[in-house]
């Protein structure tokens, strides 16, 4: 580093110090006084401050202890990332799914975070971590649930376990050499699976879009025993453009559905299909009682590209196909469709990995297949 | 014919030749093919190289670790030429025929995940999201939402494969494993 950066680094971090009164830090971690969780140490690791024109780049590498203090098994946190002066209309989380912190277990989360700003900043805190939620092995949560964590958690844990319970399936019924093999899909699979360059426009038309648009009848999946169904679809399509996706789903249960988030698909004029994005609704506005219909609508536009590497030339959208992702109930129970149904849709090559399947991918990429199925084992 | 050695070959393709060597290096391009060939694969093998040029920081320990990662999967799938007829009884290896066959492909899944490791600081899929001045996107190393010239963005600088998904209520995703914690971490940036 040279002299001068030297410096710049410690005169910011000086600078960003002196505008954190409570814990000399950067960085303000605020834990509720009842928190399951506490922090044990926050380390700033590689963090750096740099100049770039008139403003300053601060990179944040926040390596925080946190220790679970409740009585249960810890299985995701989720974390609010808030800089206010720097990012007014938008917030950041970090969540870690797929975990088991026993209690009285201590365990690592980290934050890596950059922040452009004027060097010129009012004096408030730079960035405040709030808990936002945790998430139970009895699936019982705790939080402010600001960002509706704990639905995304609930679906987490659940596709966790839908994923261990495959490849455990595999590992009783044909050993080690099955779980291997099994892995060598799911890792061909991810490294196949077709990729778009998706941008997405909310609020506001896009320019293009008004030429030659015309609407086009959503096709949907459907899976055996999903409690949501979506009836009718349709979006304005234009070139690589669709458009405001105005979706009709029906409550087949019994139960007044939360939330509903439909997959979207889209297909190209080959014949492939692509993963272009999640339509969710939820809130007060979205009322979807037993046995009633209603209309799942967002203010949106995608557009969609092939992969720079692929050409990077505009998808022609030849066809739309939806499936319902997920569903949560009004008592806060989650349904995903299972691991059979999405086979037997030939979605798996679609679809990205959950959490739980990228982490056991990379534990047998890392470990190799024993310590893959001792980790199975453990639940 | 006397051909010019390699070197002279490989400085052509970079057209580091003086002048007086390359002109004469030309006029022997000019009728030989197989060394038009040859500085055809220089040429192209420069290009590759100038894309790996533009890789940011490599933290060469992780690479030693991915890379010894890749090896053990290479000899775990090269294990299965062992275990044949447990693949065909699993029937997951129903299209490949012979020893042969499942070793190449088990060569293909490896070089393909080197590969995406190699490829990863270009994002395979970097959507955007834009909301009246609040932009989201997915950059090399992370996701960014600028606005008004200020950016916050969350970083995977140790991470492996990283899978991105957008959401159309306005939110970026990016999963990826933690190298250091083992740890899965989902990076969210939403607009207000």
């Amino acid at each position: 580093m040279s002299s001068k950066l030297a410096i710049l680094f410690v005169a910011g971090v000086a600078a960003l110090c002196a505008q954190e009164t409570p814990a000399n830090n950067p960085v303000k971690i605020n834990l509720p006084p009842d928190s399951p969780l506490t922090l044990i140490s926050t380390d700033l690791g590689d963090s750096h401050v740099s100049q770039r024109g008139s403003a300053v780049v601060l990179d944040l590498d926040v390596g925080l202890t946190l220790h679970n203090s409740s009585p249960n098994r810890v299985r995701g946190v989720t974390l609010l990332v808030a800089a206010q002066e720097v990012t007014p209309g938008g917030k950041a989380s970090v969540s870690v799914p797929s975990l088991d912190v026993a209690p009285n277990q201590n365990f690592p989360v980290r934050i890596n975070l950059r922040l452009l700003r004027p060097a010129q900043m009012g004096s408030g805190p730079l960035v405040e971590v709030n808990l936002d939620g945790v998430l139970f092995q009895d699936y019982s949560f705790y939080g402010p649930n600001r960002l509706d964590c704990r639905r995304t958690m609930t679906a987490w844990e659940l596709e966790a376990q839908r994923d261990r319970k495959y490849f455990k399936s595999i590992l009783a019924a044909h050993g080690m050499e099955g779980l291997k093999h099994a892995m060598l899909q799911s890792l061909s699979r991810q490294a196949e699976r077709p990729r778009l360059d998706v941008q997405v426009s909310r609020g506001r038309a896009v320019a293009s879009a008004a030429v030659g648009e015309h609407a086009v009848q959503f096709a949907f999946l459907r899976f055996p025993g999903e409690p949501v169904e979506p009836v009718a679809g349709w979006a304005e399509i234009a070139g690589n453009e669709a458009r405001n996706p105005r979706i009709d789903v029906h409550n087949l249960s019994a139960r007044q559905v939360r939330s509903v988030e439909i997959d979207w698909m889209v297909t190209d004029r080959q014949g492939k299909q692509y993963m272009a994005g999640s339509v969710p609704a939820s809130g007060p506005e979205f009322n979807l009682k037993a046995g009633s219909t209603s209309r799942v609508l967002q203010d949106t536009a995608l557009r969609l590209s092939r992969l720079a590497n692929d050409g990077g030339t505009p998808l022609s959208i030849a066809g739309m196909t939806g499936f319902v992702g997920q569903v949560e109930f009004a008592d806060g129970k989650v349904w995903i469709p299972n691991r059979e149904a999405l086979a037997n849709a030939q979605l798996l090559g679609i679809l990205e990995p959950s959490p739980e399947e990228q982490r056991l991918m990379d534990l047998y990429r890392k470990k190799g297949p024993k310590a893959l199925a001792d980790e199975l084992n453990k639940f | 014919m006397t051909h010019p050695d390699q070197t002279i070959l490989a400085l052509y393709a970079g057209q580091d030749l003086g002048w007086f060597r390359r002109q004469r290096t030309r006029r022997h391009l000019a009728g030989c093919r197989e060394c038009r060939d040859e500085v055809q694969a220089f040429a192209s093998a420069r290009d590759h190289l100038a894309a790996l040029n533009e890789l940011p920081a490599i933290s060469w320990n992780r690479l030693a670790m991915e890379m010894k990662a890749n090896i053990r999967l290479g000899l775990a799938a090269g294990e299965c030429v062992r275990g044949e007829r447990m693949a065909d009884a699993l029937g997951l290896f129903g299209i490949f025929s012979g020893a042969r066959t499942v070793a190449a492909g088990a060569s293909v899944i490896a070089l393909v995940t080197m590969g995406l490791f190699l490829e990863r600081p270009t994002p395979p899929a970097p959507p955007a999201i834009s909301s009246d001045g609040a932009v989201l996107r997915a950059t090399a190393s992370g996701i960014e939402l600028n606005q008004d010239g200020q950016t916050l963005s969350l970083l995977h600088v140790r991470s492996g494969d990283v899978t991105y998904s957008a959401g159309v209520q306005g939110s970026m995703t990016a999963g990826y494993v933690d190298a250091d914690t083992g740890n899965v971490t989902i990076n969210n940036l939403y607009v207000q």
